[in-house]
């Protein structure tokens, strides 16, 4: 029995975190496409059918980026897009508040979002997941085959 | 970097199936296929569902020869000289606009409607899908 590691356990706990966020946001936005068009649309950065093909494919991703994390034949990209698409989100955010825009996150879909959320929280909130996003990928990128499956013989 | 690039595409492959299971299922509009209405249309028959104000943004002439009853006439270079009769109507009992023009190719109601937003932004504002044409028949 090897000594207990912390920094293994944190990241473990940052990637829950992430994957659990990612398919929780992808679960009610594949239910509903229409309501998340609509709050694409909101943000009035893409229009008409640019519109459908985000509300159609990105929770998908979404929730195959989640469970990839713990994939891994996928994590350390899983890892990078989902870095990737919450430094975008950050943008989003950030341009629609500073565009005064009042509109619904669509974050999680329609059925969790009453009022937009303060633009302030939602950006904290995605800094922090990626912060986490990004220790997640650091460890991965370093050690690409820790998760992978080992022979028996090198167990410990 | 083979192996980042089979990531990539097993993720690839996996949103695909799940997508094509969204559209399968019918949970998804398929985003290729015609929008049934453009942005900040409405269909006569949700108008007349609803107590409108209906606005002719077609020429003079053709408003003087024939318009939906109660209509009032809105020029698109002037909508502001309907503002006023528009006001008297939407004031005491505000209720959604709906502008129309000739026809399904007319492009005046949605022009109008825009102008209208910014006059008047607490109302809710629609072009009619089809204009005149979807009326009379």
């Amino acid at each position: 029995m090897g000594a207990i590691n912390p920094t293994a356990y944190i990241i473990l706990i940052a990637r829950l975190i992430v994957s659990a966020a990612f398919i929780f946001a992808a679960l009610p936005k594949i239910q509903d496409p229409i309501s998340f068009a609509s709050s694409v649309e909101g943000y009035q950065l893409l229009t008409g059918t640019a519109v459908l093909w985000v509300a159609l494919l990105l929770p998908w991703l979404e929730l195959v980026i989640g469970a990839g994390l713990f994939v891994p034949q996928m994590r350390r990209v899983s890892a990078l897009i989902i870095s990737a698409l919450l430094l975008l989100f950050i943008g989003l955010h950030t341009s629609a508040w500073i565009r005064g825009l009042d509109i619904e996150c669509g974050c999680f879909g329609e059925a969790a979002s009453g009022a937009m959320d303060s633009y302030l929280w939602l950006i904290l909130r995605n800094t922090a997941l990626l912060m986490a996003s990004l220790a997640v990928l650091m460890r991965d990128w370093k050690k690409p085959d820790r998760m992978r499956a080992r022979p028996a013989a090198q167990v410990p | 970097m083979s192996s980042l690039i089979k990531e990539f595409s097993l993720i690839a492959l996996l949103t695909s199936i799940g997508a094509a299971f969204s559209l399968f299922h019918g949970w998804s509009p398929l985003p290729w296929a015609e929008p049934e209405l453009g942005p900040g249309e409405i269909q006569l028959m949700d108008a007349q569902a609803l107590d409108v104000i209906w606005l002719d943004a077609r020429s003079a002439e053709a408003f003087a020869r024939e318009h939906i009853p109660g209509a009032l006439h809105v020029e698109e270079g002037d909508p502001d000289a309907a503002l006023l009769q528009l006001m008297e109507l939407w004031l005491p009992e505000p209720r959604p606009i709906v502008v129309y023009c000739g026809s399904e190719s007319c492009d005046t109601s949605r022009r109008v409607a825009d102008q209208l937003r910014a006059s008047l932004p607490e109302a809710e504002i629609y072009s009619l899908k089809g204009g005149w044409d979807a009326w009379e028949q």
